[in-house]
């Protein structure tokens, strides 16, 4: 009921339009009329729990219980609803230590996350081996080590962190995190099956580790070229959890590259509150020549350039995929995506990146990238169907 | 950590290894335009619902939705708050401003409260300074976004946890310099503006002949030449320069298409009637008449420009002098050749009969792409 509202209360807004931003200033009539919803509403047992932590922590700022418990709440909440104000109020809560070189260990995993948010991945690495020096039995800060690791395209780095996670950690996880960085390198069918006989040994998994193990087995089928079995997965992963985006991420990409664009449509909603589906809808709506697909569009791009006026360099990935995809701008994508390369180093930042310097024409480019999948051996039919295009190309 | 606590970071974690998919709806911003006149600051400051229920409580029954009525109710607070959280000053003395109206907007991300001020610095502002404190202990990721326009220009800053006080100089052009670049502005205008030259040539065309017994001839003297002109020329500018100032001024206001239509119909009728003559023969009251409606196209120009409200009769003075200097500069071009080639007969011929049909056929693309809003004219 919560999310329908919020659904509908998000397109209104949609319709408001991305030119709301210069909108006429008014003075309502009606005392009555609601200008906002909040999110988080009365009953939410999750909005209820942080608004008490803000209350005792503004009573006490310098608790760290407090402001850790604090902290962890608004990222939950930040993740579970996609809203980006949750880790700024996760940060403020952890404000007395933000600056300090060397804070308590468990403030630095926190910082390294919301760093890894803001997609300040060296930053956030400095945090985290310095989290591990100290304490090297934690097993969160080992953990996020490796994922920053994999982002970075530091894959023996974060395998290393992964075996140091491994006498820490119940089964699955360690497992999944070494399949994870395992399937970018050439191995993605063992992982695969490394990933269902730990989560076959494990007798009770965590819904959010089994979603985690859903979409990572999702990838990796795909990578294997076994399409139906990653339908399947992206489904069941979705259906766990739907608030997860990114399984719906990974499903919407999946079917259009499929020009499954129907499903696409129905899969996200109109006027979603996350960034990267709403450029999967946007994709999908102008393939089927929806009629609202201008608006959806000027939306997107209005989200963008919101994004870049704040001085935020979060949504490159999307962005050179909206520069490609949706203006045909291609030289403009060859340099978002190139950009993006530099800070991240994950499969579909290679594809976009490939795709973006075959469309701009400027082959030679694409160096660094191909010679990044070549060291690691990262798999997929796409992927291997763009570096045969760029050799042509090359050649050519 | 027990292993429950440790499952539940983990799972949280887990989630991170996407974080790169799970990104924004949108972060916290403030959006603050500041004016800065001689003394005088203006602005909008235009502050997201949530945020100031976050920092100051907006939702009296706490029902999830804020309305008018609840934020009527806290706007004194909200004006302490916010006032509290901004820092003007110009050579160190503070610059107070007041809230002068109490508005809301819907941006893309939801309601906003919008507040106009103004206010006052002591002396004439050189230097702004602006501290901004604004929600950073509630949000440590929010940020300001500040437009400053001061004179002809207009410059963005961000304000962050990391970047509280910032200083703007405000190096105001003096007013020569200002005057220039307007004058600039109607001299381009008139260069790139090829419906104007056409217009103009014209309506100059026919002016070195003299129209009797259905028949052209040539003007006996460049006396007689010269006074047909200035006639013509006198006429458009003092048209053009009325409707100019009453639009600039925004006392008329015509929708752009109609003005563009008409102003392609004025050349192509001025071509038209250069070939079959059916307008009123004295010249000057047809340039009059048209130029009321190139008056009109000049005033879009100039407001596209966005310029400060200040500085608008220095604008409209200078924009109008530029236009009056590019048109001279055509006259100068185009009326000692006419007037030259005025007794051959390939003047009436070439000059005056295929130039007219030319433009009339150039100016009827135009009006049917203006009118019909296509596009498949070259210029």
């Amino acid at each position: 009921m919560r999310l329908t509202a919020h659904i509908a209360a998000c397109i209104a807004l949609a319709f408001a339009g991305p030119t709301a931003v210069l909108g006429a200033p008014r003075v309502p009539a009606d005392d009555h009329e609601v200008l906002e919803r909040l999110p988080g509403r009365a009953g939410d047992a999750g909005a209820r729990q942080a608004a008490a932590l803000r209350e005792a922590l503004a009573r006490e700022p310098a608790n760290l219980g407090l402001a850790l418990r604090a902290a962890q709440v608004h990222i939950a909440r930040g993740r579970s609803e996609s809203d980006p104000r949750q880790f700024g109020q996760a940060q403020a809560a952890l404000s007395p230590w933000w600056s300090q070189p060397e804070p308590p260990v468990a403030v630095l995993v926190l910082r390294a996350t919301l760093r890894q948010n803001a997609h300040q991945f060296a930053s956030a690495r400095e945090d985290l081996a310095q989290a591990v020096r100290r304490d090297p039995r934690n097993a969160q800060a080992w953990l996020t080590l490796a994922t920053v690791q994999q982002v970075m395209g530091d894959l023996d780095g974060a395998r290393q962190s992964c075996t140091r996670l491994e006498p820490l950690v119940a089964d699955p996880i360690a497992a999944i995190c070494t399949a994870s960085i395992d399937g970018v390198s050439g191995r993605a069918g063992p992982a695969l099956e490394s990933v269902e006989q730990a989560l076959a040994r494990s007798a009770r998994v965590d819904p959010h580790v089994r979603g985690w193990a859903l979409s990572l087995q999702a990838e990796l089928a795909e990578r294997m070229g076994r399409e139906q079995e990653a339908e399947r997965l992206w489904r069941v992963a979705l259906a766990l959890d739907p608030s997860d985006t990114y399984a719906a991420a990974g499903l919407a990409d999946f079917l259009l590259d499929r020009n499954r664009h129907d499903e696409v449509a129905a899969l996200i909603p109109a006027g979603t509150p996350s960034d990267p589906l709403l450029l999967r809808r946007v994709l999908a709506v102008r393939r089927q020549g929806q009629a609202g697909a201008a608006s959806e569009t000027e939306s997107l791009a209005s989200r963008f350039a919101a994004s870049r006026a704040r001085g935020d360099r979060v949504h490159l990935r999307e962005e050179a995929r909206f520069a490609l995809e949706v203006r045909g701008d291609a030289r403009a994508a060859r340099e978002l995506a190139a950009e993006n390369w530099k800070n991240q180093k994950e499969a579909a930042d290679a594809r976009i990146a490939l795709e973006a310097a075959l469309a701009a024409g400027e082959p030679a480019s694409a160096g660094e990238v191909l010679a990044w999948i070549e060291a690691h051996g990262l798999e997929g039919d796409r992927i291997a169907a763009l570096r045969a295009r760029l050799a042509k190309a090359r050649r050519a | 950590m027990s292993l429950r606590n440790f499952m539940r970071g983990a799972a949280a974690l887990a989630l991170s290894f996407f974080a790169c998919a799970v990104l924004a709806h949108k972060p916290s911003d403030s959006y603050l335009t500041l004016r800065v006149e001689a003394d005088a600051v203006s602005g909008q400051w235009d502050i997201a619902l949530r945020d100031l229920d976050l920092a100051i409580g907006l939702d009296a029954d706490g029902d999830g939705a804020i309305t008018w009525g609840e934020v009527r109710a806290r706007h004194d607070a909200i004006e302490a708050y916010a006032l509290g959280r901004l820092d003007l000053s110009s050579d160190s003395q503070p610059c107070p401003v007041h809230v002068v109206e109490r508005l809301v907007d819907a941006h893309s991300d939801g309601g906003y409260a919008v507040l106009r001020i103004a206010g006052r610095c002591a002396r004439p502002v050189e230097t702004l300074a602006v501290g901004y404190r604004l929600l950073f202990d509630r949000d440590a990721q929010h940020r300001g976004l500040l437009n400053l326009v001061a004179g002809a220009g207009s410059r963005s800053a961000v304000f962050g946890t990391d970047s509280r006080a910032q200083s703007f100089r405000l190096a105001q052009p003096s007013w020569p310099r200002q005057l220039g670049s307007y004058i600039a502005d109607g001299i381009r205008h008139i260069a790139i503006g090829f419906d104007h030259i056409l217009f103009l040539i014209a309506l100059l065309l026919p002016a070195v002949l003299v129209r009797e017994n259905r028949r052209w001839r040539p003007t006996g003297s460049l006396r007689a030449t010269l006074w047909n002109v200035f006639g013509i020329v006198s006429a458009f500018t003092v048209a053009h320069s009325l409707t100019l100032t009453l639009a600039s001024l925004e006392f008329v206001r015509l929708p752009s298409r109609l003005v563009e239509s008409l102003i392609a119909v004025s050349v192509f009728a001025t071509a038209l009637d250069n070939l079959v003559p059916f307008l009123p023969r004295r010249r000057w009251l047809v340039a009059f008449v048209f130029g009321l409606m190139h008056g009109f196209g000049f005033a879009s120009v100039l407001l596209d420009l966005q310029l400060p409200p200040g500085s608008l009769a220095l604008s409209l003075l200078g924009f109008n002098v530029g236009v009056e200097i590019g048109q001279l500069a055509l006259v100068a071009l185009v009326v000692p050749l006419a007037h030259l080639a005025r007794r051959r007969l390939a003047y009436e011929r070439v000059a005056l009969g295929l130039g007219s049909a030319a433009i009339a056929v150039v100016a009827f693309g135009w009006f049917v792409e203006r009118a019909f809003s296509v596009a498949f004219m070259p210029v």
